[in-house]
């Protein structure tokens, strides 16, 4: 019986815009171009991200960490692979939201009553901030939630404590199930609406976490007005914030005297 | 801030181990007089990202001042070319970030007092209720 040879998933426009836009980010240097791959792929991101959701962790902030991924398969990418970016990135993908479980080491060290606390703690503060036109105190949110304000402030360190992730380390090397390593049907997935806030020294986070601290920052809006906008909950544009922070002060630290990072 | 403020103090190592458990004691303190949750976020910030200016090694004192209207909180000593270099009112490039700027959203007021060893206190004033 003879077989027809495989039809790859990503349709061959696609891999061509994407190779077209690799090529001008890597041999011209367009950083616009490098925007425009990660605003295509981060479906890709989302979809990946989805199966790692419901081990402890908001899948808001496992796609956060996917996003580092995709942006060091970006930025690693060589031209004379014969192979799409979406199969090039998935691993590293994947790769970067394994090592961010194994960092963080949630399901160990975190006992699951503050887990479920801090999971329930965002809707409950969006649910009070709603009725109440303001950010809640700790005691109504305790009361909210039927538990002590020292167990809420707890549940919120629980939430904030994050591992660093660094932007410029190796890519992922952990095994992979056979499944992730094949990402090209990703790229149908629905694209983002995200808009780029290029800004020099902010160029190394995603383009949401940029945008999120050109509001707190320039703009001066509240957090509760920022996820609002942009459609996270408080806590989570609060944890993006302090993360978006420590990731650039990092590369801060890492460039060379006299560089912009 | 009030006729009567309680005052609390604590003292720190700078690594960043023990970061956590400073947002936490934060936290309880300004639970105390009833910050909303994002007023608590901001003070927690303010702090955190002073003492990741601080540097790693030895240790700091944190001074907490609580009245009705809110909080004083006294960072330091702490080295004067890491933080006041971080705090100085220069020119700010476009998208860039600076110590003084995230302080300048996220509490009401700071100011830079001298110690008696010559180093410096970072002073940060949260109130409460101010939008």
């Amino acid at each position: 019986m003879s077989t027809a040879p495989r039809r790859s998933l990503v349709p061959e426009r696609a891999r061509e815009e994407d190779r077209e836009l690799l090529r001008r980010y890597h041999e011209g240097g367009d950083t616009g171009a490098r925007e425009a791959l990660i605003q295509r792929h981060l479906p890709l991101v989302r979809s990946l991200a989805r199966r790692y959701a419901g081990r402890g962790e908001a899948l808001e902030d496992i796609e956060q960490v996917g996003a580092i991924g995709l942006i060091k398969a970006i930025d690693r990418f060589e031209l004379k692979r014969d192979v799409s970016l979406a199969t090039y990135a998935t691993p590293n993908v994947v790769g970067e939201i394994k090592r961010h479980f194994r960092d963080k080491g949630w399901a160990i060290r975190v006992p699951r009553a503050l887990q479920e606390l801090n999971a329930s703690m965002s809707g409950a503060i969006e649910r009070l901030t709603g009725k109440l036109g303001r950010s809640p105190s700790i005691a109504e949110i305790a009361d909210e939630l039927k538990t002590s304000p020292e167990e809420v402030l707890e549940a919120m360190e629980v939430g904030s404590a994050y591992s660093t992730v660094s932007l410029s380390a190796g890519a992922g090397d952990e095994e992979l199930d056979p499944l992730e390593t094949i990402g090209d049907e990703d790229v149908e997935f629905e694209r983002s609406e995200h808009r780029a806030a290029l800004a020099p020294a902010l160029n190394r986070l995603a383009p949401r976490e940029r945008e999120i601290l050109r509001m707190r920052f320039e703009e001066g809006l509240p957090q509760t007005q920022i996820a609002q906008r942009i459609g996270l909950s408080q806590m989570h544009v609060s944890r993006l914030i302090r993360k978006s922070l420590t990731v650039m002060r990092e590369e801060l630290l890492r460039a060379p005297p006299g560089t912009s990072p | 801030m009030r006729h009567h403020e309680e005052r609390i103090e604590l003292e720190a190592p700078l690594s960043g181990d023990f970061q956590a458990v400073v947002r936490l004691i934060i936290g309880g303190i300004a639970e105390r007089v009833d910050f909303a949750f994002e007023e608590i976020d901001d003070l927690q910030l303010a702090v955190e990202r002073l003492l990741a200016e601080a540097g790693q090694v030895g240790s700091v004192r944190l001074s907490f001042e609580v009245g009705e209207a809110g909080i004083r909180t006294r960072v330091g000593p702490l080295s004067e070319t890491a933080v006041a270099d971080a705090l100085r009112d220069g020119d700010v490039q476009p998208g860039q970030l600076t110590l003084r700027r995230i302080l300048q959203t996220v509490v009401d007021s700071f100011g830079v007092e001298e110690s008696a060893d010559g180093r410096i206190v970072v002073r940060l004033e949260k109130l409460k209720g101010v939008p």
